[in-house]
């Protein structure tokens, strides 16, 4: 049905979007396929080397205890922070939507997320100059408290945790935020004008709708903390190995490459299986 | 009424909230002023971390290199980003909706794996690592917030501009370059800032595809750290953390992002 | 300034035909109005002379000449939007510059055509504004200057008025009539507001699916509708059927209406204007016994609703006209024979609109 112009129209859209998706299709969504590939090699393909097809390196993920047992680290750590997250972030956001009035409120919005989205590597740095022994945290409780104070907190898991909800808190008080903020005023009016106290409106009506948002924002940083390995590094220590550090390590200090492509490819499963149950309140939440 | 008690400890709680994020951040920067290497108290003001990091050869050349980089990453997410961006707020394009949610597994999969898929794939077809491969892998992260940004400056553009300015004899160039463009800069600079500020930040990625020996900041950084630290860290953290910082000040006051409208 | 003429114009959205066959002549330096539902497509047809949209099938020409693929920057065509769409970015003088500045008008030749053309509008003075700093009323004035400012050949307007509100939309009713004759240029306007047609317009073409149904001067458009579509589209419409003879119309229940001489077909329509109600039986040729079902006060007017020769009549008329009569009350329903009109009934299993 199409006439010429548009069709031509359509030719030059199409000429438009092809740099921008050909460099994901490129920079993206072939290295995905690539690593599905080389999950499946027995050694690295360099020239000399012998290398075939199998599936030892999902065995060796299987045959291990210790493997599993790290994606589940992983997967707890996730669900910890996330939770962290909701309980710390939720309240900010109704205050920020539903007390803060005006110029203030974007002013706090806006000094909420500024350090989502400023370095994270640095944010994750700076705690570990507050929590080692005999740092500031620790000088700071000493000179408040009577004896000397020894948090021990470094290099401990709830150090990572403590870093992680750090670096994600600003996320869910985000998009917590967007979803308290787009509910229409005259319905909670109309809850009040049926008598509802306050904490009956929030049960009942500002939680419920604001539900898709919040599970958006969970998973919006389940996701990226379950593969997270800097933070587990540099706050965990010896603790800190998770499923993300021993892929780290495949790739930059073991040189085994196939396993920690194996490693990635699981994860990248169990993810894509999150997102995909998740997927009708990201959509409905990010549009 | 009941409502102020509530009130009042919801303030509180996003007054703790904001000292639970800066307060790190803050001791960095004055500790980064510390004369002592140890973060030794009492504190005693000094600049000469600063100072030293003029002499570190190595620091110099990952910052100059996370700059360049960055400037590259901006300017080409920018003009590809942009380009996609109007291609699909003007035309009804064939499987939009699908174009639309494959911007979404850059943003949404782990780094780690993003990063370890594209140093898998650039080895195998040969780029292997360096410089070359950390733009093209950046490009990719950043195309979505750019195209995301730009889209949210579209919304607001009335198409009837575009009519109204051939009406008036104007060649489809002319209108892009008159009427579109100027519409679009802020936005546009938004997302070139927003750009540079995602590879400038950017570690993970960096830290897979950067050759070792020349890497970007952000993997200087986090070796020098698991080494051992180094007071000049401190600074160039501090400097790094500032300078993001800025950058989505700026952002925010051009896109109005995350507030309302 | 030349006319404008379509032949045989079609544009199918899909199964959805908006533009099925139509021709169309808009005579030079003619204000011609185009009216008719939504969806009848009178937006497709502004729209294909301006060139936005490319015809299926069909031709259009201004000043004689075909058009047909000429882009719309080419077709030296003027186009005020409905939402105006001044360029927000520049000033009042910037958005009347900018055609002319595509056309490489001179710098001097520009600035005294702004002054003129804003001068023609009665806006001097508000070349520094930006449109953001102009009211309603002001930017329209500013959306046709510019439009008129390139001297093109033809004027497009897309609903002019129609972000107006009430009074103000009566104001620029009478200074867009001014303008266009003092610049003397072909006009053609769209609209969904019979009566800004029936006011601004030399001629008003009625269009429903696609197609013209009736063209010509308001008045007569008025007076002899046509058919039945466009009687009750245009104003309201008491619609009577029955057997037309050479006396006029034989309803069903046996009396006889006297229309209007001449053509003896199809039904007759007679205005609620044009009726009158009396409580005896009056002394005229066409008078049908009813019921007043509901009277309705609209201010400057009533309306009553009667029930009349077996469907419902619409009178109305000033207020005096009606006193004395209540509702339940049986009247007469009388009307001069001559402001009655013979229209085409309605096709059948089409419904109609409005």
């Amino acid at each position: 049905m199409a006439d010429r112009g548009e069709r031509a129209a359509t030719g030059r859209a199409l000429a438009m979007l092809a740099p921008a998706y050909l460099w994901l299709l490129f920079a993206v969504f072939l290295p995905l396929a690539a690593m599905a590939w080389f999950s499946l090699l027995s050694d690295l393909p360099l020239r000399g080397r012998e290398w075939h097809l199998t599936l030892a390196n999902y065995r060796a993920f299987l045959d291990s205890p210790a493997y599993p047992a790290l994606l589940w680290k992983s997967l707890r750590i996730a669900a910890v922070v996330t939770l962290l997250c909701l309980v710390a972030g939720f309240p900010c956001a109704l205050v920020l939507a539903r007390v803060i009035r005006g110029r203030s409120r974007e002013a706090l919005l806006l000094l909420v997320i500024l350090p989502f989205w400023s370095n994270a590597l640095v944010r994750v740095f700076s705690w570990t100059i507050l929590l080692r022994p005999g740092g500031v945290l620790d000088a700071a409780l000493s000179a408040v408290l009577p004896g000397e104070v020894r948090l021990g907190l470094a290099f401990t898991e709830t150090a990572v945790v403590i870093g992680l909800v750090h670096s994600y808190v600003p996320y869910v008080i985000l998009t917590a935020y967007l979803a308290l903020q787009a509910i229409d005023q005259s319905l909670i009016e109309a809850a009040r004008a049926l008598g509802a106290g306050r904490l009956r409106i929030l049960r009942r009506i500002l939680l419920p709708l604001a539900l898709p948002g919040l599970i958006a924002g969970a998973v919006l940083v389940f996701v990226p903390v379950a593969g997270s390995f800097m933070e587990p590094r540099l706050l965990g220590g010896r603790m800190g190995t998770t499923f993300g550090t021993v892929i780290e390590d495949q790739f930059v200090a073991v040189f085994n490459w196939p396993l920690g492509a194996a490693l990635s490819f699981i994860l990248l499963a169990v993810v894509l299986g999150i997102l995909a149950a998740a997927s009708p309140a990201l959509r409905r939440s990010l549009g | 009424m009941s409502a102020a008690p509530l009130a009042l400890s919801g303030r509180l709680w996003l007054g703790l909230m904001l000292v639970f994020l800066y307060a790190p951040i803050l001791v960095m920067a004055a500790m980064s002023l510390n004369a002592s290497p140890f973060y030794q108290l009492p504190f005693e003001a000094s600049t000469r971390w600063y100072a030293k990091l003029w002499t570190n050869r190595e620091i110099l050349a990952a910052a100059w290199r996370s700059v360049w980089i960055a400037l590259a990453v901006a300017a080409i997410a920018t003009l590809i980003g942009s380009m996609a961006a109007i291609a699909l707020w003007r035309h009804a394009v064939p499987g939009r909706r699908l174009l639309q949610a494959l911007l979404f597994p850059p943003i949404a999969v782990p780094w780690l794996i993003t990063g370890t898929a594209m140093l898998v794939f650039f080895f195998g077809i040969g780029l292997d690592r360096g410089s070359p491969a950390v733009i093209l892998g950046h490009v990719a992260l950043a195309l979505p917030y750019v195209i995301v940004v730009v889209t949210a400056r579209l919304q607001g553009f009335d198409p009837t501009l575009e009519e109204a300015a051939r009406s008036l004899g104007a060649r489809p160039l002319t209108v892009t370059l008159r009427i579109t463009l100027p519409f679009l800069a802020p936005g546009i600079v938004a997302a070139a800032l927003f750009a540079f500020a995602v590879s400038f930040d950017q570690f993970v990625v960096s830290y897979f595809l950067a050759r070792p020996g020349d890497t970007t900041l952000p993997v200087l950084i986090y070796t020098a750290i698991r080494k051992g630290f180094t007071p000049e860290i401190n600074a160039i953290s501090t400097i790094v953390i500032l300078v993001s910082m800025v950058l989505m000040l700026l952002v925010a006051r051009l896109a109005r992002f995350g507030g309302e409208r | 300034m030349s006319g404008v003429s379509v032949s045989g114009l079609v544009k199918a959205w899909g199964p959805v035909r908006a533009l099925d066959g139509l021709t169309l002549d808009f005579p030079e330096g003619s204000f011609f109005g185009l009216l008719g539902p939504s969806g009848s497509g009178k937006t497709t047809l502004l729209r294909a002379i301006a060139g936005f949209v490319t015809p299926d099938a069909g031709t259009v020409r201004i000043g004689g000449q075909s058009v047909d693929g000429v882009p719309v920057e080419r077709r030296e065509i003027g186009m005020v939007f409905q939402s105006y769409a001044l360029f927000p970015h520049m000033t009042v003088a910037g958005n009347l510059s900018f055609g002319l500045e595509v056309r490489r008008v001179p710098a001097r030749e520009r600035a005294r055509r702004i002054d003129e053309a804003l001068a023609l509008v009665r806006l001097e003075g508000f070349g520094g504004r930006r449109p953001a700093e102009l009211s309603g009323g002001q930017r329209q004035r500013v959306a046709m200057a510019r439009a008129i400012v390139t001297r093109p050949r033809v004027l497009l307007l897309d609903e002019p008025l129609s972000a107006l509100d009430r009074g103000l939309r009566t104001e620029m009713q009478i200074e867009l009539r001014r303008i266009q004759r003092e610049v003397g240029i072909t006009a053609i306007f769209v609209t969904h507001d019979q009566e800004e047609a029936l006011t601004l317009s030399d001629r008003i073409g009625i269009l429903r699916e696609g197609r013209l149904v009736r063209e010509g001067p308001p008045r007569a458009v008025w007076d002899d509708p046509g058919d039945a579509f466009t009687a009750r589209f245009l104003g309201a419409a008491n619609l009577f059927t029955g057997t037309p003879e050479p006396g006029g119309l034989r309803l069903a229940s046996g009396a006889l209406l006297a229309g209007p001489p001449g053509r003896t077909t199809g039904c007759l329509a007679v205005r609620p204007e044009a009726m009158a109600l009396s409580p005896v039986e009056p002394g005229a040729p066409n008078a049908l016994p009813g019921r007043i079902a509901a009277l309705v006060f609209a201010g400057a007017t009533v309306t009553a609703l009667v029930e009349a020769a077996g469907q419902q009549a619409r009178v109305t008329g000033a207020p005096s006209a009606f006193e004395g009569l209540a509702e339940g009350q049986p009247v007469w329903l009388a009307w001069p024979p001559g402001r009655a009109a013979w229209v085409a009934p309605d096709r059948p299993g089409v419904a109609t609109g409005k």
